[in-house]
């Protein structure tokens, strides 16, 4: 073993500090809680039945979502603890924790780790340069995840998702999406924009921004799911909608008097220039439904 | 009967297929069992102490390959061999690997494992197929639901499926490994083959995929736990495979209703009754088509 | 031996930290726009994936979901009268700064001059200023006064440090921040969702390319008004960037 000087090793460990890249890097370490100051009705409770606004979905989602019946997570066991994955985790639907894991030696950030409430979801984004898995290998509900910083905007790349919901009422995500966030701190707020490429049910990639405040006081408990046999049915039972049979479908329409066909999402309908096919629109005289919604606790139906 | 020729004739074209470009992956699963990809479908290697005990053998072309990644592995002999049906991209590397898989301390051919009515479908082939060598038959057959017996430090449980991808189906469960390996009853990625001729099914493919969800118990969430070895395709677990399971079972009952509508084949081909799936399980290249699918879920429905 | 060292060392620390400061002549600081970590300049379309029926149409009455509103702001929401608004020539309520990035339109984005940022809104015809280290002046107005600057670290003057293995990594961020004071009473939504005069809007832009070659901006927008909001209202807004201004469809206020 070579034996350094005394007067060197610090010169030395001046030389390895400075030698790092100049990047502006943030550091997301923390109890953050989640905002649900956009679509709170939808992220709260829950999306109504039949509700594809927002969403640049192809007719594939579309039947998927109409055929899909809320049953089947009663009914087939391997549903009811389903989690979400990890692109529908970051719509903010729990509260969130982040850590950074670092390598000793080098004191370099070997990978960020997350914990969502929902679920108990922990994720590691590797920010080591390590390569996704091959195509073969097993996906997971957090999928494969990888950092590199842009600036101060932290961008990762998800693959090996399972197949999941872009939407929680049917509205499917394929396992041959991919996902990409964009976080940025600024103070105690941190945004996190997501981009899901789903060559099977998206036209065009779904962009989308959510915000949480850091709160230290904040403790996330276990979340917590067993199965059990709710609606005891026949071995093998699928509740699903036969094609033109899904009963609930002008519901949503209905309540809030829009177009139907403009809640039948698509990418069209997410462009300005959309408004104008907007005839029709009858909405009721005063908000009945979800009028107040900024938490769980206040996210009534009427 | 189209898309049985058409598979025919795709057996033929991959067998006349140039292979050397062909590369065979590795994936350790869990435990003693590992996963090698590429060419046909997926072996199943599990290794240890007692030997190798291989799950399909792929093609005959690619045996050298596989050996080579099989003896990364172990250098211990093939003792056991279990084929899960009878089609020549899970079987025709039989003979080959069971030469090139006994050594020196073990020269005695490895046991050939699988359900009576694979080897009837050996024997017996279709007419018009192509005779069978007598040194790919199983010899070490069952007919009974289930045989099992320990090898390397671990239970493995094979298990028949009746008419389901054909009439000759078995599952391989390791259970300390907790891995099954399911053969073409399951593929994510594809909408599934079910073999009329050779006596599959669409009730018996979905009994059996309720059968694999029976056995796999996840870890935590529906995720891990009892992993899954596809016919093809990726590595997966229970929740993989219920959303197969969901699929065919909702594309049957699809198809179903339209012939209680009294459709013909034509109309039930007409209404798309798999269209908001085809974009996931249609792979490119695949013989089986969203119509191939829907059709043999018709006439296994109609029979 | 050792002194070579250390100069070897001393130079690779000293060349690593960048160019020298505050030795011999320097020119001026870079102007804003020079300085400029991004380019937010061009045309953007807002897509609408978030709040569809609370911005592509005018929300029902009193529908306020999302919104932290107080008694006193729900209560001024509920009396929304937007025939009131057309009679007062408020038509534009709903289209001040607090708001008008969230409602769907186009923007062009062009430098005014080196030190301001310029952003057109086709939706209701507004112009927005955004003052690079600007100081509020003049009377309060629907865009109200808003300075900006290409956001700093929390501590430090921007130039990185180090020392002893510690390195604070000063550059600059790519964000843009802007803060929007002097505004008039306007509406969050167009279904009369109030703020007060008393607000102060604050912004982060956040620019990125993806992967299929798109170019978006994200803007966190977060309102503090005490008199109507229980909290800040935090929302945040993607536009994707266009190739030309040919979809460029200026149209006036509408109270309705």
């Amino acid at each position: 073993m070579i034996k350094l000087s005394t007067g060197i090793q610090p010169a030395l460990l001046l030389l390895a500090a400075a030698a790092l890249p100049a990047f502006a890097q943030q550091d997301f370490s923390g109890e953050w809680a989640p905002l649900y100051h956009e679509d709170g009705p939808e992220r709260l409770p829950g999306p109504e039945l039949a509700d594809y606004t927002e969403l640049p979905i192809n007719d594939a989602a579309r039947l998927r979502a109409d055929s899909w019946d809320a049953d089947r997570i009663s009914v087939v066991e391997q549903y009811q603890c389903r989690p979400h994955g990890a692109d529908y985790s970051m719509r903010g639907l729990g509260n969130l924790r982040v850590w950074r894991e670092i390598d000793p030696v080098t004191q370099r950030t070997v990978a960020i780790h997350t914990h969502l409430l929902a679920w108990d979801s922990e994720r590691t984004i590797y920010m080591d340069g390590r390569a996704h898995p091959p195509d073969y290998a097993q996906h997971t509900w957090q999928g494969f995840s990888t950092g590199v910083w842009e600036g101060n905007m932290l961008t990762i790349t998800t693959t090996h998702l399972k197949e999941n919901y872009i939407r929680r009422n049917g509205v499917p995500r394929s396992d041959k999406a991919m996902f990409t966030e964009h976080w940025t701190r600024h103070g105690d707020y941190l945004t996190v924009t997501t981009v899901i490429e789903d060559p099977v049910f998206l036209t065009e990639p779904l962009v989308r921004s959510d915000n949480w405040y850091l709160d230290p006081g904040q403790h996330i408990g276990i979340f917590g799911c067993e199965y059990a046999a709710e609606l005891p049915k026949p071995e093998g039972t699928v509740p699903h909608h036969l094609p033109g049979t899904n009963p609930y479908l002008h519901e949503f329409a209905d309540y809030y008097g829009l177009p139907y066909e403009a809640t039948r999402g698509g990418a069209e309908t997410l462009y300005p220039e959309y408004k104008s096919k907007l005839t029709g629109y009858k909405p009721p005289d005063h908000c009945e439904r979800f009028c107040v919604c900024t938490t769980l606790f206040n996210c009534n139906l009427r | 009967m189209k898309i049985l020729l058409t598979f025919f004739a795709l057996l033929a074209t991959l067998r006349a297929q140039d292979f050397s470009n062909v590369e065979i992956q590795t994936l350790h699963v869990q435990g003693s069992v590992y996963m090698l990809v590429g060419g046909g479908g997926n072996v199943t290697v599990q290794t240890g102490n007692d030997g190798v005990l291989l799950v399909d053998t792929n093609f005959a072309q690619l045996a050298p390959k596989i050996m080579a990644a099989i003896r990364k592995l172990s250098a211990g002999p093939v003792r056991y061999v279990v084929l899960t049906h009878v089609h020549a991209d899970h079987t025709g590397g039989t003979e080959a690997l069971v030469k090139l898989g006994a050594t020196p301390a073990a020269p005695a051919p490895a046991l050939l494992v699988a359900h009576i009515n694979v080897l009837n479908r050996m024997v017996t082939p279709l007419p018009g197929d192509p005779a069978v060598p007598q040194a790919l038959w199983p010899l070490d057959t069952y007919s009974t639901p289930f045989k099992d017996f320990f090898f390397n430090n671990e239970a493995v449980m094979v298990t028949h499926l009746p008419n389901a991808h054909t009439d000759g189906d078995s599952i391989v469960f390791f259970r300390r490994s907790d891995v099954l390996s399911v053969g073409d009853v399951f593929e994510p990625d594809l909408y599934p083959f079910i073999d009329l001729a050779r006596g599959g099914s669409v009730q018996g493919l979905i009994d059996g995929l309720n059968k694999i969800l029976e056995i796999a118990v996840p870890a935590k969430y529906q995720e891990g736990g009892t992993l899954v070895i596809p016919g093809h395709g990726r590595l997966c677990d229970e929740a993989d495979v219920v959303e197969f399971r969901d699929m065919v079972t909702i594309i049957r009952d699809r198809v179903q209703d339209l012939i209680k509508q009294g459709k013909t084949l034509d109309q039930v081909k007409a209404a798309k009754p798999s269209r908001d799936y085809d974009t996931q399980y249609a792979a490119p290249g695949s013989f089986v088509t969203p119509d191939a699918f829907v059709e043999s879920v018709y006439r296994s429905l109609k029979k | 031996m050792r002194r070579v060292v250390l100069l070897i060392v001393v130079s690779g620390a000293i060349y690593a930290q960048g160019p020298p400061q505050g030795r011999g002549p320097q020119g001026p600081p870079p102007t804003p726009k020079a300085a400029a970590p991004v380019d937010f300049t061009g045309y953007w379309v807002s897509v609408v994936t978030e709040d569809w029926r609370w911005r592509m149409l005018t929300p029902i009455k009193g529908d306020f979901a999302s919104i932290p509103f107080n008694a006193e702001g729900r209560k001024l929401g509920d009396a929304w009268n937007p025939a009131a608004d057309e009679a007062s020539g408020s038509q534009c309520k709903a289209y001040g700064a607090p708001a008008i990035m969230r409602v769907p339109g186009r923007l062009h984005i062009t430098w005014a001059d080196d030190n301001t940022l310029r952003i057109d809104a086709d939706a209701g015809t507004q112009t927005r200023l955004l003052h690079f280290n600007g100081k509020p002046s003049g009377e309060p107005s629907w865009q109200g006064y808003t300075a900006a600057n290409w956001e700093r670290p929390l501590r430090g003057s921007g130039a990185p440090q180090s020392g002893l293995g510690a390195t604070r990594e000063g550059a600059q961020g790519r964000s843009l921040e802007a803060v929007t004071t002097l505004l008039r009473p306007g509406y969050l939504r167009k279904n009369g969702a109030p703020y007060s005069a008393n607000t102060v809007l604050k912004e982060y832009f956040d620019l990125s390319k993806e992967r299929n070659g798109d170019t978006w901006f994200a803007v966190t927008t977060i309102v503090e008004d005490p008199q109507f909001l229980s909290e800040p209202f935090v929302t945040s807004t993607n536009w994707k960037k266009e190739p030309d201004g040919s979809k460029w469809n200026p149209s006036g206020c509408s109270a309705r």
